[in-house]
């Protein structure tokens, strides 16, 4: 009995060791390194996840096809944080205990990152935020990296944007949920800053039967434009209801707006028309047919997800495929899968640099390092310089809805961004 | 003032969706004394089916006898199937407030699963705006409130004209001595649930004419307010729920037109916590306080 027992811990201790070994630096197992999709996949912000997905699976299938990272292949597994503090806590240290593998997350979302990036900071795990809580616009977590714009950054493009059409009134329409009422303080000091005048900026509460009161209270500021980042459900209630009570007036959504699921949400309660004539939204800019462009969408399009030509042009989905390959990189770099070590790469193979060798893809960035090369990548979603705070952001664009496709109308400059925070 | 009309307009609109579904949900429980949180579900699942039968180029009013086919159907069977088995192995209030939960689990994944996590809208011919007594109203609200109404007429006629009525009174007041009576009960608790079914499933229709815009959470997040509403009027009590319909509907449109949008939902529970702390038993409270709410 006595030797059975001490069989069954030998057991345990060696597949434990196995396990830990995997992952810390290319041990004799290739394990499947684990990336981890953590974002909502469930609730108000469900829309998140699948974009999130759009950009891990073609990033993890090009490394794949390359043959892994260190012979390791790569997998996105989804971690559903539900949109909500407390279950994303949960998700986290669930996901940290159980993924023995994990090597990074994409996320999390603005919706849970307060609550969870110093769970994820304190596992050692590498995080490409998508949050743009200003919170984070002087990170001192090492593993916290962001390469899409801030929420304040997003307000000030808002405004900049309404300024340019020559709206001087307008009413701030944004959900009573973090994420979003954290566009609200600098899109105001913004467009007061440009010389306009808000309204009305009340927190909609999400979600509900009707929106005919605040809609009523609203108008009686006549404004002409509307300034908005609500959930699908609460923008088709809010938007077909200003419609019926008064018509439509232009309407500036951030990128949540530009998600499929609020597109096609609002678009089936106010008409295919109607959305083309009153709508644009703001994203970042994330210009297509680059070389790092054209990969990744070739990737995304034969990657077999459902719908993926609806994320071709998202520029989250384009920054979530540069989270993976960069980590990859870093890894290379690093010699290392163990994040403890080759999060400190990540810069390496990102910042520009004289003398690096510019690389748009994995392979090439991985055949330059074993070449003995230093390496920038420019991916889909265009050059990523972090700054001390591990912050990169750029210019937006104003997108239509035009026949089911989005149009880029034009742009806002990081140097507009720029003169006004001055 | 000039918005503190339109709020009433806005908030009976609200009133008659949560009385439909607010009647059905406490009308089962009066009689069967299960908490079916699984309710706000079974309105999602309902408006599916409507979404797929406007979808198939029949009229939002053939959608909405769908829904309520469904939601009939399918708590019938939900009761048979699952609720009654565990009550017979002596689960009590507890345990089938769990199973509730489960199912309420099962049936928002199962329709997350099938229809995916998108939006939906049921296709209809878009309403046109009516101007009634300083109201600015659609036609389809119109519609809602006249469906509210019409299902309240009918809600009373049964309960007080009808040998089923007169049955269900019973077997909610005295279950055992209703049976010892010679009422079938379990007929009629089928019967109870038939009803509160339909009225579960028009009452996922009609949220989603109003909404416009669907998914799989749109039901499970207006279960609270339905139970509120149930609440207030004295569970079990039909008469009581709709009370509380037009309490909580009123409230909460003149508290965002009066205060803010914050204000929406604090405002309505803030009325349903002094009512009840004045009548614990709810407003119109027959049977509640003779009722032990535990099995």
């Amino acid at each position: 009995m006595r030797i059975a027992v001490t069989s069954l811990g030998v057991a345990l201790t060696l597949a434990v060791a196995a396990a830990c070994s995997s992952a810390s630096g290319g041990g004799s197992h290739p394990a499947t390194l684990v990336v981890g999709e953590f974002n909502p996949f469930s609730g108000p912000d469900a829309a998140f996840g699948p974009e999130m997905v759009g950009g891990c699976v073609p990033a993890v299938r090009l490394i794949n096809a390359d043959g892994g990272v260190l012979r390791h292949r790569l997998t996105c597994v989804e971690e559903d944080t539900k949109g909500d503090p407390s279950d994303a806590v949960t998700a986290a240290e669930q996901m940290m205990a159980t993924q023995t593998h994990l090597i990074g997350v994409l996320g999390p979302s603005s919706d849970e990152a307060l609550a969870t990036v110093p769970v994820l900071n304190g596992g050692h795990v590498p995080m490409f935020a998508d949050t743009g809580q200003a919170a984070f616009d002087h990170s001192k977590y090492p593993y916290f990296w962001r390469i899409t714009p801030a929420d304040d950054v997003k307000g000030y493009a808002l405004a900049i944007w309404a300024h340019q059409k020559g709206y001087t009134r307008a009413a701030a329409i944004f959900g009573s949920d973090v994420g979003a009422q954290s566009d609200v303080p600098t899109l105001v000091t913004a467009f007061t800053k440009l010389g306009g005048t808000i309204t009305y900026s009340k927190p909609l509460a999400l979600q509900q039967t009707s929106y005919r009161t605040e809609i009523e209270n609203m108008l009686a500021g006549h404004p002409q434009v509307i300034f908005t980042e609500v959930d699908p459900q609460t923008g088709a209630t809010f938007l077909s209801e200003l419609q019926q009570l008064h018509g439509l007036i232009p309407v500036i959504g951030t990128e949540v707006s530009l998600q499929a699921p609020w597109l096609r949400a609002v678009k089936g309660a106010i008409g295919a028309g109607a959305m083309v004539k009153s709508f644009t939204g703001m994203q970042p800019y994330a210009p297509a047919n680059t070389p790092g462009w054209t990969v990744y969408n070739k990737s995304l399009l034969t990657s077999g997800i459902s719908n993926p030509s609806q994320w071709s042009t998202d520029p989250y989905s384009m920054t979530y495929y540069d989270g993976v390959v960069v980590m990859a990189l870093a890894m290379i770099a690093a010699n290392s899968t163990n994040p403890s070590v080759f999060n400190a790469y990540i810069t390496q193979v990102t910042e520009p640099g004289s003398g690096k060798t510019v690389v748009h893809t994995y392979a090439a960035g991985r055949a330059a390092l074993r070449a003995g090369k230093q390496i920038q990548y420019v991916g889909a979603g265009g050059p990523i310089v972090f700054n001390f705070w591990h912050n990169s952001t750029g210019a937006f664009e104003a997108a239509q809805y035009v026949n089911g496709q989005l149009k880029v109308a034009g742009t806002v400059t990081a140097a507009q961004i720029a003169q006004l925070t001055k | 003032m000039n918005t503190l009309v339109p709020a009433i307009g806005f908030g009976i609109v609200t009133a008659s969706i949560l009385a439909v579904a607010g009647v059905g949900f406490t009308l089962q429980f009066g009689v069967t004394n299960i908490l079916n949180l699984a309710f706000g579900d079974i309105m999602t699942a309902a408006a599916f089916v409507a979404y797929l039968v406007t979808n198939a180029g029949a009229s939002v009013w053939v959608a909405m006898v769908a829904g309520a086919a469904f939601g009939a159907v399918f708590s019938v069977a939900l009761n048979r199937f699952l609720y009654t088995p565990f009550v017979r192995r002596g689960t009590r209030l507890f345990g089938m407030i769990i199973v509730a939960i489960a199912v309420s689990l099962i049936v928002q994944n199962g329709l997350l699963a099938i229809f995916g996590a998108n939006f939906f809208s049921l296709r209809m011919p878009r309403p046109t705006s009516v101007h009634v007594a300083g109201m600015v109203l659609t036609t389809v609200q119109l519609a809602i409130i006249g469906i509210a109404v019409a299902t309240m007429i009918v809600i009373h006629l049964l309960l007080r004209y009808t040998k089923l009525g007169k049955a269900m009174r019973a077997t909610a007041t005295d279950p055992e001595l209703a049976r010892n009576c010679g009422i079938a009960t379990d007929r009629v608790i089928d019967l109870a649930w038939t009803i509160s079914g339909a009225l579960c499933g028009l009452a996922g229709v009609i949220l989603v004419m109003n909404v416009t815009a669907f998914t799989d959470t749109t039901g499970s997040g207006f279960l609270i307010p339905i139970i509120a509403v149930a609440v207030l009027g004295g569970i079990g009590q039909p008469y009581g729920a709709m009370l509380g319909a037009l309490v909580i509907g009123l409230a909460s449109e003149l508290a965002a037109a009066v205060f803010s949008p914050d204000y929406k939902n604090v405002v309505a529970f803030v009325i349903l916590v002094i009512v009840l702390l004045a009548r614990p038993q709810g407003i119109l409270s027959e049977i509640a306080t003779r009722k032990e709410v535990a099995a």
